[in-house]
């Protein structure tokens, strides 16, 4: 605010009101101004209803909207040009309320004739008909024309399906060269030499050592004739192996009797297995998977043969052209030998004089010959790889700890395999032979000696150089009694380890008689035995136990076992010797008082001596009633028992 | 591996060393013993050249054992042991710096080698520089690896064949801990052949005739 004196303003509303009268003392009389009321009657009576006004007065509504109720002059004088002069602020309500009359008053009446119908009524009004009729051919034609590009356009999609349908079809039939190729590709290896396409099938890249090439070449089969059909198995590919890889082999293993001469060695035994020829495979993979099997006999053989000439034995190999004969044990021959049939020869070169049984081939050792010899190629591919870490030695992983840990020979020995792979497959053969052996001796005497009963158990895990089969001897219905002769047999390579369930250790050799021996006197142990477990069931005494008694004859297979047994009540005493060979000997012992005659004797006066036990008799044993052995003792015990 | 025992056996009088070996040789035939082949225990030395102060330089004693053809032990007189693999010789090498090898203090053991049932016996020549020092009998009792439990046992069947020359149990035995489970490995036997070497090269110094 500037500095200044204040200035005082004062308003004055001007004088609105009109004087009516001025009195004689000055005091002027005004008139009262009008209320809102009247002045809105004294406004309403300006309006004209009678005139009514079509003129669009837009802009003249927007004014008299903000003039205020007091000021009624100004607007007259402000005017623009669309303003008519006669037109005053009501002018637009006057026509919006003339309008609305109007409507009012149609609608009225129109209300009035639907209801009423007395002058006027409501009648429908008939529709014209709509301009240009079509005709019906033009329809017809016009339809056919859109079906007709519809259907074209099916068609083409149609088409377009069946030729690629089609050309599949024709291209699996066909095919071509060189999808074959890439599907050999996949499976077998090739390289470009010149213009020739050569493979190798032999093992060399998996760590083989056999100088064999295994190259064998991709040709194109063109030998086709396209007017006639294509045949089923058509393949535009075509594979030459080399011609000493022809055909098929395998190496058979067979154990058989030592031929009685020697004569008849070198012949070429040839055994045909059907091929195999599954539909799926390609006739070229077939191909190619029979010649790498031929190669591979061929190197197994070339290795075996190898060994048998370089290695010293007791018993030398003897190697006569497709065939190795060794002897694993004395009367047993051994025979390995390369059956390779080449496709060209027909199967009247099938008969071989020896007429071996189609069991004689002992396949299991096949398979492990295949599997030892690839072991022996992983073995060679992984000797050339490098050690981890870089530092350490070439050679097995394990030496590498022979040096900080001082391991002395034998135990590098034992991580040294020095086994070729024909001592290996003898070896496998011995044992294979040892327990099958084993198993027909078990079930002979099984099958032949009933009393004392012989369950074997064989294990379900075994290894290549050892099994192992448990031995039970029981006598029927007495299995939870008698049950002291358990024997666990391990058959090794060339011996039988058996060990008894009192601790015993016995080894036997390959022969058979040894352990026939063996179980028999084991079979005439158990029944001894099983009258002294009986004995201790019935409550009768044990007086004397032995395994191997020295009296009575001698026997050759074993020993003789004996028990003597005492009644509860002490007058019967019952003895059993039972031997391998000699049988069971029964005899019972009576109470002095039951013999008829007794020597009168002076020194034995007192009646108290007759209750002693006496003279001892023989017990028919064959006569007896029960079905086996131990029945027939608890009868005799039952018997021998007085009921009180 | 079980109990070793290295002794030194004297020179019979009037006899030579090869004499006095033939004549163990042949009590041992008639023993019953059974002659397997031959082993080599050979020791090589080399000062350590890290001390410059007047202290003696310790020793590194590094020996081969037939018994253990692909390993290397290397020890400190009375100290620790290490056993290595056979590369620990090229290693030497390259520690020329701090090894040096003194060549003329190796020591070597050859003989031959019996085995009786399940002891085995060596009865091997000490030689220094290709003189013969002495003569080595080592008794190993394969079976047991604790030594306190068979030390009698082989005591007695050192007396059946050496007599009187029989030793008291060796020092690295009894420096085991009693009680406590201490199996006696490579690292004994070659620690009884080194005390053995030193007592035979300390024995050459005033001039004894060993011969």
């Amino acid at each position: 605010m500037s500095g200044g004196p204040a200035v005082r303003v004062s308003i004055e509303s001007s004088c609105e009101k009109q004087v009516q009268e001025v009195a004689l003392d000055g005091t002027e009389t005004y008139v009262p101004p009008l209320s809102m009321s009247q002045n809105l009657a004294k406004l309403a009576q300006r309006i004209d209803f009678s005139q009514g006004s079509d003129s669009e007065e837009d802009s003249a509504e927007g004014e008299p909207r903000d003039r205020e109720w007091g000021k009624q002059e100004q607007e007259e004088e402000e005017g623009t040009v669309k303003f008519q002069p006669s037109l005053w602020p009501w002018d637009s309500v006057r026509n919006n309320l003339r309008s609305a009359l109007t409507e009012m008053c149609v609608l009225y009446d129109v209300l009035s004739v639907v209801k009423e119908k007395k002058y006027m009524a409501l009648d429908p009004v008939s529709q014209d008909p709509t301009a240009g009729k079509t005709p019906q051919v033009f329809q017809l034609i016009s339809k056919k024309k859109s079906l007709a590009i519809a259907a074209q356009l099916l068609l083409k999609g149609g088409e377009k399906l069946t030729k690629s349908v089609a050309e599949n079809q024709e291209n699996r039939r066909q095919r071509d060269f060189n999808s074959e190729l890439l599907r050999l590709r996949s499976q077998w290896k090739l390289r470009k030499v010149g213009d020739k396409i050569l493979g190798d099938l032999s093992y060399r890249s998996a760590g083989s050592l056999f100088p064999h090439h295994g190259a064998f070449e991709v040709i194109k089969n063109t030998d086709i004739d396209l007017d006639k059909k294509i045949p089923e198995d058509y393949c535009p590919l075509d594979v030459l192996i080399p011609s000493d890889l022809d055909g098929s082999a395998y190496i058979k293993v067979s154990i058989q009797k030592q031929a009685p001469d020697i004569g008849d060695l070198g012949t070429v035994n040839l055994f045909r297995r059907p091929q195999k020829n599954k539909g799926s495979t390609q006739p070229w993979h077939v191909k190619l998977e029979a010649a790498q099997n031929v190669l591979l006999c061929k190197e197994i053989f070339a290795q075996l043969s190898r060994e048998a000439v370089q290695i010293k034995s007791q018993i030398p190999h003897i190697v006569v052209k497709n065939q190795i004969i060794s002897q694993p044990f004395p009367g047993l021959q051994l025979s390995i030998s390369l059956c390779h049939s080449t496709s060209g020869e027909k199967k009247s070169s099938r008969a071989s004089p020896e007429k071996s049984k189609p069991d004689n081939h002992l396949y299991v050792l096949e398979h492990n010959l295949h599997q030892m010899m690839r072991e022996f190629h992983k073995q060679q591919l992984s000797s050339v790889v490098m050690p981890h870490p870089a530092t350490a030695p070439f050679g097995h992983k394990r030496l590498r700890l022979a040096g900080p840990l001082a391991y002395d020979k034998t135990e590098i020995s034992n991580l040294q395999q020095s086994e070729g792979l024909l001592e290996k497959i003898i070896k496998q053969a011995k044992h294979i032979f040892l327990r099958s052996r084993t198993a027909r001796t078990i079930d002979s005497l099984a099958s032949r000696i009933e009393d004392p009963q012989i369950q074997a158990h064989w294990s379900n895990i075994n290894d290549v150089y050892e099994s192992s089969v448990k031995v039970l001897i029981t006598s029927q219905g007495y299995e939870q009694i008698c049950k002291s002769i358990q024997l666990q047999l391990n058959i090794g390579v060339e011996q039988i380890r058996v060990v008894h369930r009192d601790g015993r250790v016995i080894t036997l050799s390959h022969q058979e008689q040894e352990l026939q021996d063996f179980l028999l006197s084991q079979m005439s142990q158990h029944q001894v035995h099983a009258v002294q477990q009986l004995a201790k069931v019935m409550g009768w005494h044990v007086l004397s136990f032995s395994n191997h008694v020295g009296l009575g004859p001698v026997e050759s297979i074993g020993n003789a076992s004996a028990v003597t047994v005492a009644s509860p009540n002490g007058e019967y005493a019952i003895s059993v010797r039972n031997g391998p060979e000699s049988g069971c000997k029964v005899l019972v012992q009576f109470p002095r008082s039951q013999i008829k005659e007794l020597p009168k004797s002076d020194i034995i006066q007192d009646a108290k001596w007759s209750h002693l036990r006496g003279p001892y008799k023989e017990v028919h044993w064959s006569k007896m009633e029960g079905r086996n052995f131990v029945y027939k003792m608890e009868l005799l015990m039952a018997a021998l028992t007085p009921c009180p | 591996m079980g109990v070793a025992c290295v002794c030194q056996v004297p020179v019979a009088e009037g006899k030579s060393v090869q004499q006095t070996v033939d004549l163990l040789h042949k009590k041992l035939e008639q023993l019953g013993a059974v002659k397997q082949g031959s082993f080599c225990v050979d020791c090589e030395t080399y000062h350590a050249t890290g001390n410059v102060s007047g202290q003696p330089s310790k020793l590194l004693y590094v020996m081969h054992n037939s018994e253990t053809p692909l390993s290397c032990l290397a020890l400190f007189e009375g100290g620790p042991c290490l056993v290595a693999d056979a590369n620990f010789d090229v290693l030497m090498v390259k520690l020329k710096s701090h090894f040096q090898n003194a060549k003329g203090h190796k020591v070597e053991c050859r003989g031959s080698r019996f085995r009786y049932c399940d002891f085995l016996i060596k009865v091997g020549t000490v030689t220094m520089s290709s003189s013969a020092r002495g003569i080595s009998v080592e008794v190993e009792y394969c079976p047991c690896v604790v030594p306190g439990d068979c030390w009698n046992l082989m005591k007695e069947f050192m007396q059946s064949f050496l007599g009187t020359s029989v030793p008291e149990l060796p020092s690295v035995f009894a420096a085991k801990p009693e009680g406590l489970f201490a199996p006696a490995d490579c690292v004994d036997t070659v620690t009884q052949y080194l005390e053995l070497f030193n007592k035979l090269r300390k024995l050459q110094i005033p001039g004894s005739n060993v011969r």
